[in-house]
């Protein structure tokens, strides 16, 4: 009897270090994984069943940047770009992802293919010329970090678009709730990560994935 | 033998505890909690649009005005090592004297290596002339 127990919790702890071992060697070289909206296709191909889910890329949309400039889907072709929303009033987390997410900017200076762009949910408040003031102090160019306003019914439904929260909440501070994720998106338009944009670890994090994302297209 | 063990985890980590409720951390623990997302976690501030509040050339000669800052908060033009900001803070009703004391000490000694300790006197009196 004492023996069985033995086998069996030697066979459970075996599987274990198995599974632990397995975890540890696919976070190492996996692929990112596709994120976002999804379309599931049902074919009879043979007279078999076959159902194939394609992940949609990025819809297009239209906005306008801190220079005036218009912004959309096409600007972001060939370009691996990383997106979020956020408020200049804002008294919370904001800050904190503009630092994170100026510190991309900065390690990816030299980088034409990386872009950034914001979505101010704030559109009575964040017009064209606070959008510049404020990119102005934040020390970014147009080039390649756009803060987007626009029509407030595009920016959310933009929003609901990548899955991130966002909505005016008169008891929030500053009159708005969002999240402060950020939204990795590939060349394909694809969506391939989300991030935590007020946590140092995960935006380093969003670094290593960019730049994977930058080696694997670079191969032929 | 065993209960013996367990009173002394306890205890050691009631010790551990505790130990982050001195007063100077508790300043640092407000920090945090109140200022860092804004002023960051060093007290650098963010680029032209958010002051630093460590090694602030503002903060060192503002000792006398620092509490009343925290308690109504500020807004207009303000010069802070050499650069000017324009934005604006919101103030905090709900710290007590005492938050606001441990708080202000932090800034000083930790982030601006003042070597005066703020008092809980200094604190009073300041806030009874800004009383709004």
């Amino acid at each position: 009897m004492k023996q069985r127990i033995y086998w069996k919790s030697l066979s459970v702890s075996l599987l274990l270090i198995g599974f632990l071992a397995e975890g540890c060697e696919e976070s190492a070289s996996r692929p990112l994984p596709l994120l976002g909206p999804y379309e599931v296709n049902d074919t009879i191909i043979d007279g078999m069943l076959n159902t194939d889910t394609t992940f949609t890329a990025v819809r297009p949309f239209s906005f306008t940047d801190q220079d005036g400039n218009e912004v959309t889907e096409v600007t972001t072709n060939g370009k691996v770009y990383i997106t979020d929303f956020f408020f200049t009033s804002c008294p919370t987390i904001c800050p904190k992802m503009k630092q994170q997410m100026l510190r991309l900017y900065n390690d990816f200076e030299d980088n034409d293919d990386v872009i950034f762009l914001s979505h101010s949910i704030d559109p009575k408040r964040d017009s064209v010329a606070r959008l510049h003031d404020y990119a102005e102090k934040l020390g970014i160019s147009s080039e390649r970090w756009h803060l987007m306003t626009g029509e407030r019914d595009d920016i959310y439904s933009m929003a609901k678009h990548y899955m991130i929260a966002a909505q005016e909440d008169k008891l929030a501070p500053g009159g708005y709730a969002h999240s402060g994720a950020f939204l990795l998106v590939d060349k394909s338009k694809q969506i391939r990560g989300i991030y935590d944009g007020t946590s140092a670890e995960e935006v380093d994090q969003l670094k290593e994935d960019i730049q994977k994302l930058l080696n694997d297209e670079a191969q032929p | 033998m065993k209960r013996s063990l367990s009173y002394s985890i306890a205890a050691l980590l009631l010790v551990l505890i505790s130990c982050d409720y001195k007063p100077r951390n508790q300043g640092r623990v407000l920090y945090e909690k109140e200022c860092q997302s804004c002023h960051m976690e060093n007290g650098q501030g963010l680029g032209k649009l958010i002051p630093p509040v460590a090694k602030s050339d503002y903060v060192v000669n503002h000792r006398e005005g620092i509490a009343c800052l925290i308690r109504n908060g500020i807004e207009g033009e303000m010069m802070v090592n050499g650069q000017l900001y324009t934005g604006k803070m919101a103030g905090n009703s709900q710290l007590t004297e005492i938050e606001i004391n441990n708080l202000v000490h932090y800034i000083l000694v930790d982030l601006n290596d003042q070597k005066d300790p703020y008092q809980i006197s200094e604190v009073r009196a300041q806030l009874e002339r800004c009383k709004q």
